[in-house]
């Protein structure tokens, strides 16, 4: 563990000297991956000022969800976000034995190589969200703290799960650069109260690909207007992670015995 | 009429080809199949819960909503773009050259080339989630005017493949073009109408919409397609706006042609 | 009669010189360091219609720029090119009309598709009737020995196959002049073989080529006109056989020793060129005196040795020599 966490550290710090290397570019796209990804709560804004409203929700209350889902947002991004990427060009390029030759893990391999920065802009911009947010709806307990940081958790897990299966995806799928947007588009209904969609689409979001956790379940909590549903949902969450790695790692025993 | 004759066929072999060059990756155009009706899913329960009770927004009514949000997504399939990223890597690659030494204008090859991209698009994208909003929302997808509206959904393509040529251009000047290229994206997915309707920005910010380029790609045929125009606090009849679009595509026409020249100019002189 | 005429012909580029750190990009933002390269500098050569004309140089030498203007893609600083009566630079479109160039790195083929579709698209350009285009596929084809692998998807192909394919395509609308650049990089010998025939072939129908090389063999093969470029300047234009009495048939042989020796090369007839170390010998030998297989048995009688190559006279080597020769 020790080394790993070594390891980890040291690709950390590589990551962060190329970004100073190449600051123009980092600069550049550290606001266009801000930029691109603040653009549904900008739809809330122009909600709320043209007078409507979510029922029964004030405009920081759902500023504060999505808020929340940008920082997990940013967070698995600067941690997972190339994973997709690294092994998409990898398989492409026929070259991903690479990675099978390295004396680690190939998918701790990956996440410490994937390591990037640009995605912080996203999270300072969350967290400039949620600070603005928060200081208007106030927070329910110290309890809700606690309660916030476990959802949290969870829904980090669940960004790693959502992660590890659009990697596992691209080697079946070669080339295909719009994996991602199949996954976006299903986030979709983590960013907004729950009650604006019917049933079936909240119990989907809940248990089977838990992006409730992301924004709308960890906000809740900090907001004091949970049900017992949220913290039901905590197990799916990471038996959802599991089958990311689990599904990532059979891609890989896959690729070793057709590769060749 | 000779000239006219070989451009055309030039037009058909070339759009022929990329069909068949990007249908060996039907499936990710396929992609669309299910991302659409998400998103639109999405859209169509976050607005039913915004509208509640209240009957009109900035004067759209909730059906008009939806059918904004339905319209939008479909006309996005027709219109979509991607000469300035294949222009930018023709250009860093050196691969351009291989036009150079063809007698033709790689503007319109590039062209060409969307015609077949976008037909492609219409037979995966388009036509699959047109059945699946008219059936499965039991969305009214018929136009109010399907003539203004043809021309609109022309003139929107003329008008996202100029402008994104132009993008592409920059190119033979810049090393990495490629930074403009993603801010006017960031730009356009605000101000096409894709994201929300323009009438919702502040005021100010719809007057000058109306000197940008980004609501004659979507907003405008979408409002077309609506039966009704108005931004700014201007109400439009269609055929003005349509109009007004037309001016618009010959605008960025005009400038793409003067780049374009000055662009063939840089090129034989430093030769990327 | 001449195809191609060039006269005083020059390109030069203005760069600007960029510095490493922060201090230096925002210094050079303000003012920028101007660097002149003279990539052509005052090249006159004609090329005659009908012949194969090889353009040698080595990386860097201005081959590369010569033939792009020569092609109209380029634009001269200063001098002229007349080529079938246009000025290729000014007249591009009706110009590219009439010649064919395979440029070795960059393709015209489409990757996922099967070449006859690229055909077909190059058949639209460049206007080609249906009837036209028909027959002179099948005469390609056939020179070729291609059939079922224009049906296949490009990225599926050899690059042997590949390489076939690209001279089609560029030969579709009957070019007069065909320029190629390095049409036979990173082939197997068969592959290059097979390339070298073609040109042959479709020379004797009355297409001049211009191409460029790094492949000695090629231009030995092929070239019955030889120019060699070197820093932007001409060295040599003359025949082949002017060229091979220049140089003579030299070989140059790497032999490894296998014991530390003395070594006597002009007993073998040699001449020592070099000796990296003790045990590392390099001998330049005329081929014009002996044969090689004799060489080396003669060589292994006087010594045992652990390795040998046997290699071409390298292209910097040529260029001094000629160089040198075009000075004194």
């Amino acid at each position: 563990m020790k080394k790993l966490l070594a390891i980890y550290k040291t690709c950390v710090k590589t990551a962060l000297n190329r970004a100073a290397a190449y600051r123009l570019n980092f600069i550049l796209s550290f606001l266009i991956t801000l930029g691109s990804n603040i653009l549904f709560p900008l739809v809330t804004i122009l909600i709320y000022n043209s007078g409507a409203s979510f029922p029964e929700w004030d405009f920081y209350e759902v500023l504060l969800i999505q808020a929340v889902f940008t920082l997990s947002h940013g967070l698995a991004g600067i941690v997972f976000n190339e994973v997709l990427w690294k092994t998409m060009l990898h398989i492409r390029e026929g070259s991903f034995e690479i990675v099978l030759l390295k004396p680690l893990t190939p998918l701790f391999f990956l996440i410490s190589t994937s390591f990037e920065p640009e995605f912080a802009g996203l999270l300072i911009g969350g967290g400039v969200m949620f600070g603005i947010a928060a200081a208007h709806t106030g927070i329910a307990s110290a309890l809700a703290i606690g309660q916030f940081l476990l959802l949290f958790a969870a829904g980090f897990a669940v960004m790693a799960g959502i992660n590890m299966m659009m990697a596992a995806t691209s080697f079946k799928w070669v080339g295909n650069s719009r994996i991602p947007e199949i996954f976006e588009s299903v986030k979709n209904f983590g960013k907004y109260p729950a009650a604006v969609f019917p049933q079936i689409i909240r119990g989907l979001a809940a248990f089977i690909i838990p992006v409730s956790m992301i924004g709308f379940f960890p906000a809740g909590a900090l907001l004091g207007r949970l049900d017992l549903t949220a913290f039901i949902a905590i197990l799916p969450c990471f038996l959802f992670m599991l089958i990311g790695i689990w599904l990532y790692n059979h891609m890989i025993r896959l690729y070793e015995g057709v590769g060749g | 009429m000779k000239l006219f004759k070989r451009k055309i066929d030039t037009l058909i072999a070339v759009a022929f080809v990329t069909f068949k060059e990007w249908g060996a990756y039907r499936t990710h155009s396929m992609v669309s199949i299910f991302v659409g009706p998400v998103y639109f899913a999405a859209q169509y329960y976050i607005w039913t819960a915004v509208y509640g009770g209240s009957g009109e927004l900035n004067g759209m009514k909730l059906a008009e909503m939806i059918r904004y949000f339905g319209a939008s997504a479909l006309i996005g399939y027709l219109v979509m773009d991607f000469a300035a990223w294949n222009l930018n890597m023709l250009v860093e690659s050196g691969k351009f050259l291989t036009f150079a030494l063809r007698p033709l204008n790689h503007r319109f090859f590039a062209f060409s080339q969307k015609a077949g991209h976008r037909l492609l698009g219409f037979v995966l994208e388009f036509i699959p989630c047109l059945i699946l909003f008219a059936l499965l929302f039991k969305v009214d997808m018929r136009p109010a005017y399907a003539g203004w509206l043809l021309l609109s959904v022309v003139l929107a393509f003329l008008m996202n493949f100029f402008v994104n040529y132009c993008l592409g251009m920059f190119s033979f000047w810049f090393v990495h073009s490629g930074g403009i290229r993603m801010v006017y994206g960031l730009f356009s997915s605000v101000f096409t109408g894709m994201l929300i309707p323009l009438v919702f920005f502040p005021k100010p910010l719809q007057v000058i919409q109306l000197f940008l380029p980004f609501q004659y790609t979507a907003y405008v045929p979408v409002m077309v397609f609506l039966g009704r125009y108005s931004l700014g606090g201007i109400t439009l009849p269609i055929p003005a706006i349509v109009g007004i679009q037309a001016v618009a595509v010959m605008t960025v026409f005009v400038i793409s042609e003067i780049m374009y020249r000055a662009a063939m100019k840089r090129f034989t002189a430093v030769g990327a | 009669m001449p195809i191609i005429e060039v006269n005083n012909l020059t390109k030069t580029y203005t760069t600007y010189k960029r510095g490493s750190g922060a201090k230096d990009s925002v210094k050079s933002f303000f003012r920028r360091e101007r660097v002149v390269v003279n990539a052509v500098d005052n090249i006159s050569f004609t090329v005659e219609e009908g012949s194969i004309c090889g353009i040698l140089g080595p990386n860097g030498a201005g081959k590369s720029t010569t033939i792009k203007m020569l092609c109209g893609a380029l634009f001269p600083t200063s001098g002229g090119i007349t080529a079938l009566h246009m000025r290729p630079y000014a007249d591009r479109k009706r110009y590219v009309g009439e010649i064919g160039a395979v440029f070795g790195q960059r393709s015209q083929l489409i990757w996922d598709i099967p070449p006859i579709d690229s055909f077909n698209m190059n058949r639209a350009i460049y206007g080609i009737s249906q009837a036209d285009y028909k027959s002179r596929l099948d005469e390609l084809a056939e020179l070729f020995e291609l059939t079922e692998i224009m049906h296949k998807p490009t990225r599926v192909l050899s690059l042997g196959e590949r390489m076939k394919c690209e001279f089609i395509m560029a030969m579709l609308h009957k070019p007069k002049i065909v320029f190629l650049d390095e049409p036979t990089i990173g082939l197997d010998v068969i592959a290059k073989a097979k390339i070298r025939e073609f040109i042959q072939k479709m020379n004797a129908q009355g297409t001049t080529f211009i191409l460029t090389t790094h492949d000695l063999e090629d231009v030995k093969q092929l070239a019955g006109h030889v120019i060699i470029i070197n820093h932007g300047v001409k060295v040599f234009d003359d025949t082949l056989q002017k060229l091979q009495l220049n140089l003579g048939e030299k070989k140059i042989i790497e032999l490894t020793l296998e014991r530390e020796m003395d070594f006597d090369a002009s007993a073998l007839g040699a001449r020592l060129a070099g000796r990296k170390s003790p045990l590392e010998l390099t001998l330049e030998v005329d081929m014009s005196q002996t044969v090689i297989s004799d060489f080396i048995e003669q060589l292994s009688k006087k010594t045992g040795f652990s390795d040998i190559s046997v290699k071409e006279l390298p292209m910097e080597e040529i260029i001094t020599r000629i160089y040198s020769e075009t000075v004194s």
